[in-house]
């Protein structure tokens, strides 16, 4: 039995779901999200500050398995990353990587919205409360 | 007897279509070569059309006995989907001088709704009922929504998504006092269920590989006191007396008979047997907090589990089990998902219904693969859920 329907890259991010969950309550956190349920998709990305970048991402997400599959990997490509450049690329740039079909693309906007409301949910120079750990 | 194979997935979308049964193989296999029954059944001038011709009649007879018809009211389609189609438009079309109004509910397969949208374009009118939120229409809804000029009334007997039997007796009597013609789509209540209609409909639509037959094979049960409204919507050789031109597939006919003699024998000790694996299945399922039954345990279908898990999208589920080969209700195709239309008349919400498997069950099912397909839902739904909102 062959014909698995996700590509290779996607099976294995969605396999594993890397990244997936959120930090104990207390830490300095950012989150962001976008969609709904009812409309088959909704992500959440909570990332660990540490100075002025990115310690650690998590992700939280409802949807079909390319947005699980994106979603956890982009968590794994945050960190290190700085408020002005937090978004790893482009929806296009994600849905050459992982084979999305055309008519889940809007998916992914879903995914940029939610790390885009991260950055504006960033204060750009204010610190924030909490420790990193 | 088990379908299940070392290394292949469980089986469980037996309301899409089902394994052959290897008696029906065996059948068909005798029809396909120089040695077989291979003559065009319309070519009765020689010997090898007459002996298919008598196949075509032997198999024909099964196919009606099924029913309780007589071999006269079975017409051989391609299958459920051209049945109704013929049922639909060929009734329609024929009377539109007469009758324009036709009555149907917004839960029925596609191969019904699709005809009645097309006939709206053409003008006709159609009255959509919505059932309760267990999925059972009430005779008298159907009742209520006749009119003088109505034609044709179309309600399925078994869903196929939910397995919510309808009273296809009551409503079929309704239609009967009225003098409106009534079409049944049977296509899953054949082998499951006791589907003994004639007299009761006017028109029923069944299709062999949904009871472990062939596919590209079926018939549209069309009683004699129906067959004057009943006009053909295709046309060449004028086969079946004129309703579906075409060369008749001999071998899958012979398939489609053979099937139906397995029905008759074997349909309610399959059905006993579905009813006790649907049962084990969803108590494992039940384990889980936050699942929604939308098929009802009693008076259903034994074949057909739809349950919806809260937090989980069905696509994603259905991703997570490649060891089980099962349908979702949702339509995972486009930016915004399409939730099940038929889990969405029935109220549910559209996370819930986007959240659905529809597991079925059919002849080869073991009791080995409703344990691995429970646990194997448990942990995906678990695992899914640990990263959900």
């Amino acid at each position: 039995m062959t014909g698995d329907t996700l590509s290779p890259l996607t099976r294995e991010y969605f396999d594993r779901l890397a990244h997936g969950g959120c930090f104990p309550e207390g830490l300095p956190v950012v989150s962001g999200e976008a969609g709904r349920e009812e409309t088959g998709t909704r992500v959440r990305f909570h990332l660990l500050i540490a100075g002025a970048v990115v310690a650690e991402a998590r992700f939280q997400a409802y949807g079909c398995p390319h947005t699980l599959a994106v979603a956890s990997w982009l968590a794994g490509e945050l960190a290190g990353r700085r408020r002005e450049n937090l978004l790893p690329g482009t929806p296009e740039d994600w849905a050459r990587r992982f084979e999305v079909p055309v008519e889940k693309f809007g998916r992914l906007l879903v995914i940029e919205d939610a790390l885009r409301d991260c950055v504006a949910k960033w204060p750009p120079d204010t610190p924030l409360p909490g420790k990193a750990s | 007897m088990t379908a299940t194979h070392a290394g292949r997935p469980v089986y469980l979308d037996n309301a899409a279509t089902t394994a052959v049964d290897p008696r029906v193989a065996a059948v068909m296999a005798a029809y396909l070569t120089e040695e077989g029954v291979y003559g065009n059944p319309s070519s009765t001038a020689h010997a090898f059309g007459r002996e298919a011709a008598r196949c075509i009649e032997v198999a024909r007879a099964e196919v009606a006995a099924l029913m309780s018809a007589e071999p006269g009211e079975i017409v051989f389609t391609s299958g459920a989907t051209e049945a109704s189609n013929l049922a639909i438009l060929g009734t329609a079309r024929a009377n539109a001088d007469r009758r324009r109004h036709l009555v149907t509910a917004r839960t029925e397969h596609r191969a019904t709704l699709d005809p009645m949208r097309r006939l709206e374009k053409e003008g006709f009118a159609v009255t959509w009922l919505t059932p309760d939120r267990e999925g059972r229409l009430d005779a008298r809804d159907v009742r209520a929504a006749l009119r003088p000029d109505t034609l044709l009334v179309s309600i399925m007997h078994v869903n196929n998504e939910t397995g919510v039997v309808q009273d296809v007796a009551a409503i079929g009597a309704v239609c009967r006092a009225a003098g409106v013609l009534f079409h049944c789509d049977l296509a899953q209540g054949v082998g499951k269920l006791p589907t003994a209609f004639a007299g009761l409909i006017d028109f029923g639509s069944f299709t062999a590989h949904k009871f472990h037959g062939p596919k590209g094979i079926g018939a549209l049960y069309v009683a004699a006191a129906a067959r004057p409204w009943l006009a053909p919507i295709m046309f060449g050789g004028g086969q079946e007396r004129g309703l579906r031109s075409g060369t008749l597939a001999t071998h899958q006919i012979a398939g489609f008979g053979r099937a139906c003699a397995l029905v008759r024998v074997e349909a309610g000790s399959d059905a006993v047997r579905m009813e006790a694996l649907r049962a084990a299945l969803w108590r494992s399922l039940a384990d889980l907090p936050d699942v929604h039954l939308n098929s009802p345990l009693e008076g259903g279908s034994p074949a057909i589990l739809n349950v919806s898990f809260e937090g989980v999208e069905g696509e994603s589920l259905v991703s997570a089990l490649p060891e089980i080969a099962i349908s979702t209700g949702s339509a995972c195709s486009s930016a915004t998902a399409e939730p099940s239309y038929v889990l969405r008349a029935l109220g549910r919400s559209a996370e819930l219904a986007q959240s659905s498997l529809r597991f079925s069950l059919g002849r080869f099912t073991s009791e080995t693969d409703i344990a691995r397909a429970g646990e194997a839902v448990k942990h995906a739904v678990t695992r899914l859920r640990s990263v959900a909102p």
